[in-house]
């Protein structure tokens, strides 16, 4: 344990001493206090706290990043380079606890790094409405919509197999599909994929005139505030777009299972009219009264025909019931360990290629894994569809290389903050385990595997 | 004989990237040190030597054949704890001071706080660095590298030191100094390697040596033994008259044997030291390392933390005395009687730390008047049988009677 320690000590003091790590600390300590006096947002108090909250810790987190894979990839490399590593090796240090020591000493420097520059920025938004002096009315917005953590719950996707089963049915009865077709199984598959995806479409859609509804249950609220609010928040795309963006909407919602059956409802209905900017979230308050005890709340949405010109689209992530769960600042404390989680797998993937490749590929891997993993998302859809015609090949090769990546644009802590949506400690733990237990810890053994094996003397061109 | 190196056909191929055999850098290498030995590789550059310490510490793998040191994997922990390693330049952390950079090698080798830093501050005083002890090692001159890399392979205060190359890039004083390290760390028992093409040091310290040509072992002996010219005599006096030197003369004319009657010179060794020295009495100011003739007590087997005045005489005395017995019997030059030694430059080493004291007179050398020339003659014989020259033949001849003689 004293020669990990050593190690440790020996690789912070050389990333503070070679001023690796000083651009970066220079950079966020001057670029955070700028951001937060000169960030405006949309004007309001909540958009200026969101977008310096937002800008601040994706600067925080592109940074600590980028400082995590270069000094993990530099202490390595450069040991072995310099033969540094000649007078190590051959001490009564297993290999093994030469890396371990590298990754605990990137990792205490991380951790203490991440802990002031997210102090900062935390710090920041606690006091910008103190010192902008925001009214009453502002305060109990932002302490309802901004300080705060909501708990999010999403539609269940609709199940539209029947009707695609009955569609298709129909269609080979009218012979608007050939035999040819029928037998050949990948044309077969392909028609039912089109079928769903119109489906599914059209559950997500309201031409003028049309209703769309969701139910949701298990809306627990804890709060006894009378004040307490929940929110609906949504984006619409449309078919066509109008000449102002704008899309006018009717709303119900409450819990309508009394109205279904003629009866008095015993909870309140509110109904709304809006018109909002289409491609932008918004947010609906309404008071949490709206939900009986069992947490059961319908929402109704109407496209005016008299208003609209244009099918409303509701995109698959576009519609969410939140409402307060947890407090801000254990919110943020959470979100701050999601990149905490990021510099960990970094940290060991820099490890593992510096392990057995050059500084420059080494670097360069790392940087690419850091790209791909920042735009996970974007790159699974594009291979999902990419591949339709070599499944078999995909699945059985990219499909499981990319797993191994981590998804950072789903551990972004501004998925969480900037709409103050819950991150809870379960979610959080699974994060914990596929992260940290299985993706870094397998990149590590790799690199603790590839080390111990290899030849340090060997000259590597 | 308990052997603290031992290698069994020990080869080391280089590959390129394809996997083709490139270079055969050790072949068939079988190395036997025995405990307590000062073994010295030589051999000219590109002959092996370096690869066949990375070989015996683990930082290359063999091709074929296998290497144990102390009778184990050298990349175990247990075995590795008993080695001092000196590369063939000193690998610093360029960004660590001299005192930071021996306490991290202490803590690799998980020595005690107070161990550690008795150890340090004796080592720092043994390779005069105390005075820059807080500078980066990374602003060091080469050869205050060299003796920080130094002072790191002994923290551990090793029972096999591996030195490869370690006298490159010091000074004079500094070579003396590490000589006789080598030299007081044999007489505690400990085994060196010594790894260098630097023949005189070599010799000056050296039991036993092998010499490596590609790879491959072409002779391996006791120095002594080696080096003796057993077809030639020698005697050295002090100042005697004309006459006597004729009378002489007339002796050996009538033995009829060649000779040659000359004043001997000075090594430049000896030279350098007593004018550096002189230098060093009149400016005490200097910017890097300050040559010492000390060494840390727990290298010498003095109780540790306890600074004893003198050391460095006491060894050289006892080493004068072992060599005066020795060396009539087995080479049977006439010596000077031991009572009256002959002025070494040992004096002056120690003038450079205790100027005003009084020089005691003692001896370490071995007295062999004309080292570098045989050495070199030697080598040049070597040299000549590998490259197949025409004097190779006559040479190997010379050789081959001088070791029936012996």
């Amino acid at each position: 344990m004293r020669s990990i320690m050593a190690v440790a000590v020996n690789t912070i003091r050389q990333i503070l001493r070679l001023k690796i790590a000083v651009i970066f600390i220079v950079l966020l300590a001057v670029l955070l206090p700028v951001m937060g006096l000169t960030m405006t947002g949309d004007g309001t108090i909540k958009g200026r706290l969101q977008t310096f909250i937002s800008y601040g810790l994706s600067l925080a987190s592109l940074l600590l990043c980028l400082l995590t894979i270069i000094i993990s990839v530099y202490t390595v490399t450069s040991d072995i380079s310099g033969r540094q590593i000649y007078t190590v090796v051959t001490k009564p240090v297993r290999r093994y606890q030469i890396l371990v020591g590298k990754f605990l000493g990137i990792i205490i420097l991380d951790f203490v790094l991440l802990i002031i520059f997210t102090g900062a920025i935390y710090a920041i938004t606690i006091m910008t409405p103190k010192i902008a002096g925001v009214s009453d009315e502002e305060k109990t917005l932002l302490k309802n919509e901004f300080f705060t953590a909501r708990q999010g719950l999403k539609p269940e996707p609709v199940d539209v197999s029947k009707d695609v089963q009955q569609t298709f049915q129909s269609l080979v009865q009218k012979g608007q599909i050939k035999p040819e077709q029928l037998q050949d199984e990948q044309s077969r598959r392909q028609i039912i994929d089109d079928i769903t995806r119109s489906k599914e479409l059209a559950s997500r859609s309201a031409a003028p005139g049309q209703i769309l509804n969701w139910q949701f249950k298990n809306i627990k609220i804890k709060s006894t505030d009378p004040n307490t609010v929940l929110f609906i928040r949504f984006k619409y795309e449309v078919s066509v777009k109008p000449a102002d963006m704008m899309v006018n909407s009717l709303w119900e919602i409450g819990d309508d299972r009394d109205i279904k059956l003629g009866q008095v409802p015993k909870t309140k209905i509110y109904q709304l009219s809006r018109r909002d900017r289409i491609q932008a979230f918004h947010e609906i308050a309404i008071p949490a009264d709206a939900v009986p005890a069992d947490g059961y709340l319908a929402i109704g949405f109407i496209n005016p025909p008299q208003l609209n010109d244009t099918v409303v689209i509701f995109p698959p992530d576009g519609l969410e019931v939140l409402y307060k769960a947890d407090s801000f600042s254990a919110n943020f404390a959470r979100s701050v360990l999601l990149l905490f989680l990021q510099l960990i797998f970094l940290c060991c993937l820099g490890i593992c290629t510096a392990s057995f490749l050059s500084m420059p590929t080494a670097l360069l891997c790392c940087l690419i894994v850091f790209a791909t993993a920042t735009v996970s998302s974007f790159i699974f859809e594009s291979f999902d569809t990419l591949s339709s015609g070599t499944e078999l090949f995909y699945r059985f090769t990219i499909k499981p290389l990319l797993h191994i990546l981590p998804q950072f644009d789903l551990m972004n802590p501004n998925e969480f903050l900037v709409p103050s949506k819950l991150l809870s400690w379960s979610a959080l733990g699974w994060i914990v385990f596929i992260v940290v237990c299985v993706k870094s810890l397998l990149l590590f053994l790799l690199g603790i595997l590839l080390f111990s094996f290899r030849e340090i003397a060997k000259i590597i061109v | 004989m308990e052997h603290v190196i031992e290698t069994f056909s020990l080869t080391k191929v280089f590959s390129d990237w394809w996997g083709r055999s490139k270079v055969c850098a050790v072949d068939n290498l079988n190395l036997k040190i025995h405990k307590n030995e000062v073994f010295g590789l030589l051999g000219p550059n590109g002959s092996g030597k370096t690869t066949t310490i990375k070989l015996l510490l683990g930082l290359l793998h063999p091709t074929k054949g296998r290497s144990l040191i102390f009778g184990g994997d050298s990349t175990e922990p247990k075995v590795n704890s008993r080695i001092g390693f000196l590369p063939e330049e000193s690998y610093l952390y360029r960004y660590l001071n001299a005192r930071e950079t021996l306490d991290f090698y202490g803590r690799l080798f998980d020595l005690p706080v107070e161990v550690r830093r008795m150890r340090i501050e004796a080592l720092l005083d043994m390779v005069g660095l105390k005075a820059v002890a807080n500078r980066a090692v990374g602003t060091y001159s080469k050869g205050m590298a060299r003796r920080i890399g130094l002072a790191a392979a002994l923290i551990n205060d090793p029972e096999l030191l591996i030195l490869d190359e370690p006298t490159t890039g010091l000074d004079p004083i500094g070579t003396r100094q590490i000589k006789d390290l080598i030299l007081a760390l044999a007489r505690r028992g400990k085994t060196i390697l010594l790894c260098s093409h630097l023949l005189a040091d070599v010799e000056d310290v050296c039991d036993r040596i092998a010499i490596l040509y590609s790879g491959k072992i072409v002779t391996e002996g006791m120095v002594k033994e080696l080096l003796q010219q057993t077809d030639k005599r020698q005697i050295t006096t002090g100042l005697v008259s004309d006459a006597v030197i004729d009378k002489i003369r007339q002796l050996l004319d009538s033995s009829k044997t060649e000779y040659s009657i000359a004043t001997p010179i000075d090594r430049l060794e000896t030279f350098f030291i007593r004018i550096v020295s002189a230098a060093q009495q009149k400016v005490h100011t200097p910017s890097g390392a300050v040559s010492t003739t000390k060494l840390g007590d727990f290298l010498v087997g003095q109780p540790e933390g306890e600074i004893k005045a003198g050391i460095i005489e006491q060894l050289a005395s006892k080493e004068a005395e072992k060599k005066s017995v020795e060396q009539p019997a087995s080479t049977g030059t006439v010596n000077k009687p031991a009572e009256v030694p002959l002025p070494v430059d040992h004096d002056v080493l120690k003038g450079l730390v205790k100027p005003r004291e009084p020089a005691k007179p003692v001896a370490v050398k071995k007295q062999t008047d004309e080292p570098a020339e045989e050495v070199r003659q030697i080598n040049k014989n070597i040299l000549d049988e590998l490259t197949g020259s025409p004097e190779a033949k006559k040479n190997k001849e010379d050789k081959a009677d001088k070791q029936q003689g012996g």
